[in-house]
């Protein structure tokens, strides 16, 4: 009996030395209790630290989800790709398309108290300017010069009419303190990595590296307060175990899109709620139109027919993904899209005439992927075994990431397997995708008509003035298949069905965790 | 004791003391099953590829393994796989065996060249093997050769060492002495009298070596290293991981596990039994 007392009393101390795991979420009760969520505290599961706190720079996905809540944008994205207002309340261009200006709202503050003014856009966007860094240089080009014209309105000067600016500058440039980050001599090797100073919804109180992220709610937040008190990303080593601790209820949701498989296993589970977030981007094979004999129209077409696209959307992606008609104007960006696009059909007969056409026999290609990407893994054999169908022999080269990327760069493949994850702008996107020279001109196209409307659709001030050159633009790439687009895959993201209020906003940067959404999540009933 | 090695009755009384371990008897017509199924994989299943409308179907009498995640027999995947899986732990195997004996005998007969191959040895023991294999499979692209080419680069340190340690207790022996002495030349002496007096450790070896590089195999395709045109067990394993049906689909992980198992199981508990054999502890 006296033992038993001991036993009790040790394992009382016991549990009482426990360490308490913040971030876990119920932390009295058994994991899995299905006590209902309180507004204190929401946990994220990611698979990836931190890397660069310096919004500018950081690029990978934890990266931009934590400090997207620090730092604010000048516009937001709606569900269909529409920018809408964030630090900026309303913008416009001047008639002739050389000048473009954001008015600002003038309820920001950053964390050390001072407001957000239109000197700090006109420093985040000079310092990239000048530095030359980051996805938002690349598309910058036009800018002559900012000025601030007064607290809460900015002026870009351009050098010539572009119709793209302030939709990439509202949506990619993070604007950051111009009190700290101009103390550092390279704005761009400024790591910022301690004592904050931010505006966003949330600021980073905490960081346990490998571990956990905490972000405390920032009351006096402009837009509104947001009504979760506490924001945690905690560090999982991959979507399996993450799946495991949102079931446990460990964690409230699952900043990671769902592998297919995963997603429709967790369909059933009624613990969890899946949103359905439509990616920007889109899958597709791009063939080196540099290399014989894929510098003939008809061997790229022959190609395109030996694609079992219908399968690959439904098998190797369980159906979450959407045909794109073969068009590089995406059905997410429905504002652009060309309803007259033909998706191009699984042919093999039609493939061998093309190629005897072009005088191929038995054509061997090698195609290039990342073979830690699970989706492409799973369907670049879909590939290989359809195109033999067609005679065509495709030898899978599943490459180590950072190899694939090298291969990339220097364009040094016959098929190029892989996704493009934001195309927000096509006039803008398509321009660097397949303009001669272009940044990520994997294809390497080099068309004069090609890159005359894409020029035409990037001066145009409106969407309605750029949509028939856009559209045009994309017809030829359709017809000279300089880009084979396979689909657009439809993301799953899973939280807790305790949890309700998300603004999902597409791509799996913004999804179901982007700013506006995480502060107007809250507890559900 | 002499030339207990090379004289015919001890090798059948090797072969007799083995025959009556149950367990080393099993282990091999384990193994030659194994083999078999490699070598006939093409009659009991078809190569896995393209899709299926059945997927992550769990196992039954259509799928005796189950589907996987696109609909691909599971045990079409591992009967192929062992090919694969086999192919490359025999052929890094015997590459590891090649340049162990030759390092290992050279290193023992020429007393000069022993201690830079002894270092040789020692340093490529301490390697951080598995990092190592992962950079250079990585930076040589996947497929089956590189892989079996890296396997045995990094397994042959073991061998040298343990054929060394025997060919080392060979060399003062009289008969060596005599070869020398009567003008034998080098070759014909390593040939003649060091290899055979080596071969039994060899042999234990060859089986050992195989199911670490099997292991390794697997290691290194689980990683996603492996050649996507050909399925090994690593491969099966590395495909379920990445669908994410790793908690769900059990069947597309315990298969292809299962024969890892088997085949590192019986190389192990067969070299076990051969090594009881051939010491005679039963019979003292």
């Amino acid at each position: 009996m006296r033992r038993a007392v001991l036993l009790t009393a040790l394992a009382v101390a016991l549990t009482a030395c426990a360490p308490s795991v913040p971030g876990s979420s119920g932390s009295s009760g058994s994991p899995g209790a299905q006590a209902p969520a309180s507004a204190d505290r929401l946990t994220i599961g990611t698979t990836a630290d931190v890397v660069n706190y310096n919004p500018l720079v950081g690029n990978s996905r934890t990266d931009s989800w934590v400090t997207d809540l620090m730092y604010p944008k000048l516009t937001q994205m709606d569900a269909t790709g529409k920018r809408i207002p964030y630090l900026a309340t309303e913008w416009s261009y001047s008639e002739d398309g050389k000048t473009a200006t954001a008015k600002l709202r003038d309820d920001m503050k950053w964390s050390d108290g001072k407001p957000v003014t239109a000197s700090d856009v006109v420093f985040s966007v000079t310092a990239v300017q000048k530095e030359k860094f980051g996805v938002v240089a690349g598309l910058i080009t036009a800018l002559d010069e900012a000025e601030a014209v007064s607290p809460t309105e900015v002026r870009f000067k351009l050098s010539r009419p572009d119709g793209t600016f302030l939709d990439n500058v509202g949506f990619w440039l993070p604007v950051v303190p111009e009190d700290v980050f101009s103390k550092a001599p390279s704005v761009q090797k400024f790591a910022n990595d301690k004592d904050w100073v931010s505006a966003g919804p949330f600021k980073l109180t905490k960081v346990e590296r490998g571990q956990r992220y905490i972000m405390d709610r920032v009351d006096d937040f402009g837009p509104g307060k947001p009504t979760v008190k506490q924001v945690v990303f905690r560090v999982f080593p991959d979507v399996n175990t993450e799946v495991l601790a949102l079931r446990n209820g460990e964690i409230d949701m699952i900043g990671n899109v769902l592998p297919p498989a995963t997603a429709t296993e967790l369909k059933s589970d009624t613990a969890v709620k899946l949103q359905e977030i439509p990616s920007l981007g889109w899958a597709h094979l791009q063939y080196n139109t540099k290399r014989k004999p894929l510098d003939d129209v008809r061997v790229r077409q022959a190609l395109a027919h030996a694609v079992d696209y219908e399968a690959i959307r439904n098998i190797a992606l369980k159906g979450f993904a959407k045909s794109s008609n073969s068009s590089v104007l995406t059905p997410s960006l429905p504002q652009w899209t060309d309803q007259a696009s033909k998706e191009y059909a699984f042919d093999p007969e039609q493939s061998k005439k093309l190629l005897a056409e072009a005088g191929q026999t038995n054509l061997r290609l090698g195609m290039i992927y990342d073979q830690a990407d699970p989706n492409i893994a799973r369907w670049a054999p879909m590939v290989r075994d359809a195109a033999k169908k067609a005679g065509i022999t495709i030898e899978l080269q599943g490459l180590e990431r950072n190899t694939y990327l090298d291969k990339t760069t220097k364009r040094d493949f016959d098929i190029y397997a892989g996704s493009w994850a934001v195309m927000d702008n096509p006039p803008a996107n398509l321009g660097l995708a397949f303009k001669s020279g272009g940044f990520i001109n994997y294809a390497q196209v080099e068309d004069p008509k090609l890159d005359d409307l894409i020029d035409q659709a990037q001066r145009a001030l409106t969407q309605e003035e750029a949509k028939p050159p856009i559209q045009e633009a994309a017809r030829m790439i359709h017809d000279q298949v300089y880009d084979n687009v396979l689909y657009v895959e439809t993301f799953n993201v899973a939280h807790s069905a305790k949890w309700t209020g998300f603004q999902p906003m597409p791509s799996e940067l913004l999804s179901i965790l982007n700013p506006l959404s995480l502060a107007a999540a809250k507890p559900a009933g | 004791m002499t030339a207990a090695a090379v004289e015919l009755t001890p090798r059948r009384r090797t072969w007799s003391s083995f025959r009556r371990n149950p367990l080393g008897v099993a282990s091999g017509l384990l193994l030659l099953l194994l083999a078999l199924v490699a070598i006939c994989a093409p009659l009991i299943a078809p190569f896995p590829e393209g899709y299926g409308a059945d997927t992550s179907q769990p196992p039954s009498s259509a799928h005796w393994f189950g589907t996987d995640d696109i609909g691909q027999d599971v045990f079409a995947q591992v009967v192929w796989g062992t090919r694969v899986s086999m192919a490359v732990g025999v052929s890094a195997s015997v590459l590891a065996i090649v340049i162990g004996l030759l390092i290992g005998v050279c290193a023992a007969y020429f007393r000069r060249l022993d201690t830079p191959l002894g270092v040789l040895v020692d340093l490529s023991l301490s390697l951080p093997v598995l990092p190592l294999m992962i950079l250079v499979a990585a930076l040589a692209g996947p497929s089956v050769r590189t892989l079996a080419v890296v396997i045995a680069l990094f397994s042959w340190p073991e061998v040298a060492r343990v054929v060394r340690s025997q060919a080392l207790a060979i060399v003062p022996m009289p008969f060596v002495s005599a070869a020398k002495v009567v003008g034998g030349s080098s070759l014909w002496i390593v040939r003649k009298h060091l290899l055979p007096g080596v071969v039994p450790v060899v042999g234990v070896s060859v089986v050992l070596t195989t199911s670490r590089a099997v292991l390794s195999e697997a290691g290194l395709s689980f990683l996603g290293l492996g050649d996507p045109n050909s399925w090994s067990w690593g491969t099966i394993l590395h495909k379920a991981q990445q669908s994410g049906a790793l908690a769900s689909a059990w069947w597309t992980t315990l298969f292809p596990s299962l024969a890892i198992l088997l085949l590192v199981l019986s190389t192990t508990l067969l070299s076990v039994a051969y090594n009881d054999a051939r010491n005679h502890r039963s019979d003292t």
